[in-house]
């Protein structure tokens, strides 16, 4: 999927206008909580500038169907007015009566963009035709059958660490001929955990476990770890010989994997840099260890967290990182 | 909120634009000359096989050559680019061209609109019948592109094509349901729509096609060429008694002044008013004419019109002129008085004007009208004598009379013999002028069609007729039909049937009289759509009684209702669907939230989140002394809520009411 968002627009006459009023509504409606319907006073619905132009045209139509009184341009026009009219409420009936079931998003690394899904049902009232979402420009585009949900991916790029509120989105339509369009403004109470971005040229990771870091594993392994009473189906080249011939007794080797040391990612260990960099390298090791593997641990000036490893022991790791002095 | 400004068209949506813009150039293109029908068809061509072959839009360059190459065209064609057919020949043309760069959403929706202004233009030249359908085409094609147009739009921020497993009926029928929904408050803006009395600016005046009907002169085949058309000069509908079909003479352009070939209106006839008008409480036939536009001037009236209808005059030879050129559909009261006495006496200018003959032409009939004066005694026998020569030689009535050279009469009345009523007009007039009577030619139409359904006449291009009239003292004008003594079943009959040959392969006699019966759906709809007018409008209002409604106070008055109605839309409507669209606030939770609120006031801070009895948990932690009655409470909502027994309800609302706390600051 190509999806383009471009950078937040600057401060045009019409974004000033398009907030106030935002504003205005937010204050009035207070933020959503889903599962949230669209129902009537959520709903605006104005002409799109081509809708303008053509009224604009059916105006000059109809000066010169009376001008000439020729009846039948005038039918030609008040049917087409008439129909453009209706559309209002087409457009209006497309958006109305959808349910807004949540709204949630993934962490992402500073930098990256924060993926926003919407998640939305549709009842058993009417099909829905091309609803749109996105924040100021459409990002996103939806049928909905009968007694069906679906979701919206709206992204939105990261530039600091923290909590990256979800701004408010609209979900719009044209349907059906794109006269008019029908939108409603939605502020979701979602917000996206940025992580601060790795750092390209972190230093390597500190070998410095300290104790906790476990035993070796046992089993197949390049160091001795001791020897045991033969097994059968232990491997004949580990038979321990010379110990076998003291005891009357066949022994294997038994050997190991030599344990990994645990690193120890800590905040003092990086001294003179800022605190940006030393998060952003705090944040590079911690992804280089899970991508290792390794077992690590974290420590902060303000919270230390033991050694762990795997995918919640790191997304603990990174939240705080993240949220570091927030 | 913006879509891609880039947004592409996709192939249905192409082929929708497309077929909209050929639907709607339909009639153009069959009314443009031949020539210029390929090259409006060229870039409409090029596009499609663009489609299909995913060609590049041709650079700039060529399109402004292609452009200036057909406007060129265009103009060398028409000579300029005045006149209806001319310029939306060139609205045709340019909408075409336009397809050469259309590839963008924006493109494509800007030609569809025009395809329905252009539409709307072709109204201008017809209103008929077949129309309708023209209209129901357009409409439908358009709608469904700009369906289309609006999905392409949408999804075009995705980067992909549209979903669509949608077919053709389905297509159609979202278009027709739309326009059946629009069709009756459609129909009512129609109705009630103020309409403007008088035009603010006019049409030009050659806006027609080359429309045929009778012109302001009168040469050799010129009515031959209208015995071809079939198409209706104007309907009219009798009030009360209807003359014998032999008497069915519609008077149109006279004419007095003959160049030796042709006849031309004189300048005097066309702007002396009428010296006395028919009374028209004597007239005998009352009817409403509905005329066709014919772009000149002329209305049709039986002998001799008795009324003029608005912004027309009467002349001096009952030919009633309107002050500007006919160019749509017309309706008019008339009433005529056949019995009417035209001009006892003739002032000396017309006289001389009526006697007036070229010289240097027609020497052999000169010779012989002389003859005949010599020998008659009055001028009632030389006008029997001319009737009974056409009568009594081998003259034949034909549709393929030789052609004549300098001395036309002489020519037909010694030699060729053949002619078609306008010959035998003319040269009857020669005749009777040579002889020292003055006289003139009258041209309009002879006869029509009654529609016994719809008990009207119906008089067609091809009824068009000449005939003469001679000024005899003291009975004034008198008509005389040359043609009759001839062809006598032509007056009887009519042009067409009286016949023998067929004027082109499909001119059956069935075929004829089905097309004049079926005439009968396009003269009501003639008069219930296509002359709808301010006029009509105030009597229809004129049935509420509103009938001194002026276009200033109807405009008022729409402004009143469209207010009204607007009200109702914007306040009626809304609380409507706001009752619908909400449920009724459930009657325990407004008396629990009560409670919250009483709790909240002392100071208490309550979450969403909390359920009944762990917000009266934390209550009653905060607000000791009250504390039994507040776990009171919740008990007793809880056991409404839950417990499915009724019961509670009056001391938990009663225990709420009477819930007071002091403020804790």
């Amino acid at each position: 999927m190509v999806t383009v968002v471009t950078p937040l627009p600057g401060k045009s006459l019409t974004n000033i206008i398009t907030d106030r009023i935002k504003q205005r509504v937010r204050n009035k409606r207070g933020p959503m909580t889903p599962p949230f319907e669209l129902v009537y006073r959520h709903i605006f619905v104005l002409p799109t500038k081509f809708g303008w132009g053509f009224g604009v045209m059916l105006i000059f139509m109809a000066l010169g169907g009376l001008n000439f009184n020729n009846n039948m341009a005038l039918i030609l026009v008040f049917l087409l007015a008439t129909i453009a009219q209706l559309t209002t409420l087409i457009a209006y009936r497309n958006l109305s009566g959808l349910k807004i079931d949540s709204v949630y998003a993934e962490p992402v690394f500073c930098g990256e963009y924060a993926h926003f899904r919407v998640f939305v049902s549709n009842g058993n009232e009417r099909q829905r035709f091309a609803i749109q979402a996105g924040f100021r420009q459409a990002q996103d585009c939806k049928d909905f059958k009968l007694n069906s949900y679906d979701s919206f991916l709206l992204q939105r790029p990261t530039e600091t660490r923290g909590w990256l509120e979800m701004p408010s989105f609209r979900l719009e339509t044209r349907f059906p001929l794109g006269l008019f369009k029908a939108w409603s403004w939605i502020f979701p109470q979602t917000r996206c955990l940025v992580y601060p971005a790795p750092a390209k040229k972190a230093p390597p990771l500190p070998k410095t476990g300290h104790g906790q870091s476990g035993r070796a594993t046992r089993g197949d392994g390049d160091e001795i770890h001791g020897l045991r009473k033969y097994q059968p189906g232990d491997s004949i080249q580990r038979v321990a010989w010379r110990a076998s011939a003291r005891h009357d007794e066949l022994y294997s080797l038994e050997m190991e994997t030599p344990r990994e040391d645990a690193c120890e990612l800590d905040w003092d260990s990086l001294k003179g840099s800022d605190v940006e960099t030393r998060l952003s390298i705090l944040t590079a090791w911690v992804v280089a260890a899970d991508h290792k593997q390794l077992s690590y641990s974290l420590i902060l000036p303000d919270t230390a967290i033991p050694v762990g490893k795997g995918d919640s022991h790191r997304s603990r790791c990174l939240e705080s990182l993240a949220l570091y002095l927030l | 909120m913006k879509s891609l400004p880039t947004a592409r068209l996709n192939r249905l949506s192409t082929l929708w634009v497309v077929t909209t813009l050929v639907v709607s150039m339909l009639p153009q293109l069959v009314s443009m000359p031949f020539h210029l029908v390929p090259i409006t068809l060229l870039p409409i061509v090029w596009r499609l096989i663009a489609e299909f072959r995913h060609w590049k839009p041709i650079p700039m360059i060529w399109r402004v050559v292609a452009t200036v190459l057909a406007v060129t065209a265009l103009v060398t064609t028409y000579g300029g680019l005045m006149g209806r057919r001319a310029a939306v020949s060139m609205l045709v043309l340019m909408l075409s061209l336009k397809l050469l760069e259309t590839f963008r959403i924006r493109d494509a929706r800007i030609v569809t609109s025009l395809g329905l202004f252009l539409c709307g233009t072709q109204f201008l030249f017809s209103q008929g019948i077949p129309m309708i359908i023209y209209i129901i085409a357009c409409l439908l094609s358009s709608l469904i592109a700009f369906m289309y147009l609006q999905r392409c739009e949408a999804f075009s921020v995705l980067g992909e094509e549209p979903e669509t497993n949608r077919n053709l009926l389905t297509e159609l029928g979202f278009g027709a349901s739309l326009m059946a929904l629009a069709l009756p408050v459609g129909m009512t803006l129609f109705l009630l729509f103020p309409r403007w009395g008088s035009p603010l600016w006019g049409l030009p005046e050659d806006a027609l096609d080359a429309r045929s009907g009778l012109s302001d002169s009168m040469t050799p085949g010129s009515i031959q060429n209208l015995f071809m058309d079939d198409s209706p000069a104007f309907r009219a509908k009798f009030e009360g008694g209807m003359p014998n079909n032999r008497d069915l003479y519609w008077r149109g352009p006279v004419f007095w002044n003959f160049d030796g070939s042709s006849w031309k209106v004189s300048y005097l006839s066309r702007n002396l008013p009428a010296d006395n008008k028919p009374d028209p409480k004597r007239a005998f036939f009352r009817y409403e004419v509905q005329m066709e536009p014919t772009e000149q001037r002329w209305l049709f009236a039986l002998d001799y019109p008795a009324l003029t209808p608005r912004k027309t005059k009467m002349t001096v030879d009952y030919q009633l002129i309107a002050s500007r050129p006919v160019t749509r559909l017309r309706s008019y009261t008339m009433a005529s008085d056949p019995n009417f006495q035209d001009s006892p006496v003739l002032r000396q200018t017309l006289l001389r004007a009526a006697l007036e003959v070229p010289s240097g032409f027609n020497p052999r009939t000169a010779e012989m009208m002389s003859d005949w004066r010599k020998e008659a005694k009055s001028d009632s026998e030389i006008i029997q004598r001319a009737l009974q020569y056409f009568n009594r030689q081998q003259f034949h009535y034909t549709l393929n009379p030789p052609l004549l050279s300098r001395h036309t009469v002489d020519e037909f009345l010694f030699d060729t013999k053949e002619g078609f009523c306008e010959h035998y007009a003319s040269a009857f007039t020669i005749m009777m002028r040579m002889a020292g009577i003055p006289a003139r030619v009258v041209t309009g139409y002879q006869g029509g069609f009654y529609n016994p359904i719809g008990s009207y006449v119906l008089v067609r291009q091809s009824d068009a007729h000449a005939w003469s009239e001679v000024w005899v003292r003291g009975s004034g004008w008198t008509r005389i039909d040359p043609t009759a003594a001839v062809a006598p079943e032509r007056v009887q009959q009519g042009a067409v049937e009286s016949l023998d040959q067929r004027r082109y392969l499909l001119d059956f006699e069935w075929l004829r009289s089905a097309r004049n019966t079926f005439d009968l759906f396009q003269r009501g709809w003639n008069n219930w759509v296509v002359t709808f007018s301010a006029d009509r409008q105030s009597r229809l209002f004129s049935i509420f009684g509103w009938e001194f409604l002026g276009p200033a106070k109807l405009v008022m008055a729409m402004a009143g209702i469209i207010l009204i109605s607007g009200a109702i839309i914007f306040l009626l409507v809304p609380m409507l669907l706001k009752f619908r669209s909400s449920k009724k606030p459930d009657p325990l939770l407004r008396l629990w939230g009560k409670f919250i609120r009483k709790l909240e006031k002392a100071g208490f801070v309550s979450h969403p989140s909390m359920g009944a009895m762990e917000l009266a948990a934390n209550a009653e932690g905060q607000l000791e002394y009250k504390g039994d009655l507040i776990h009171r409470i919740a008990e007793l909502y809880t056991l409404c809520r839950y417990s499915g027994k009724t019961g509670n309800e009056a001391e938990l609302t009663d225990l709420i009411n009477r819930f007071q706390i002091r403020s804790v600051s």
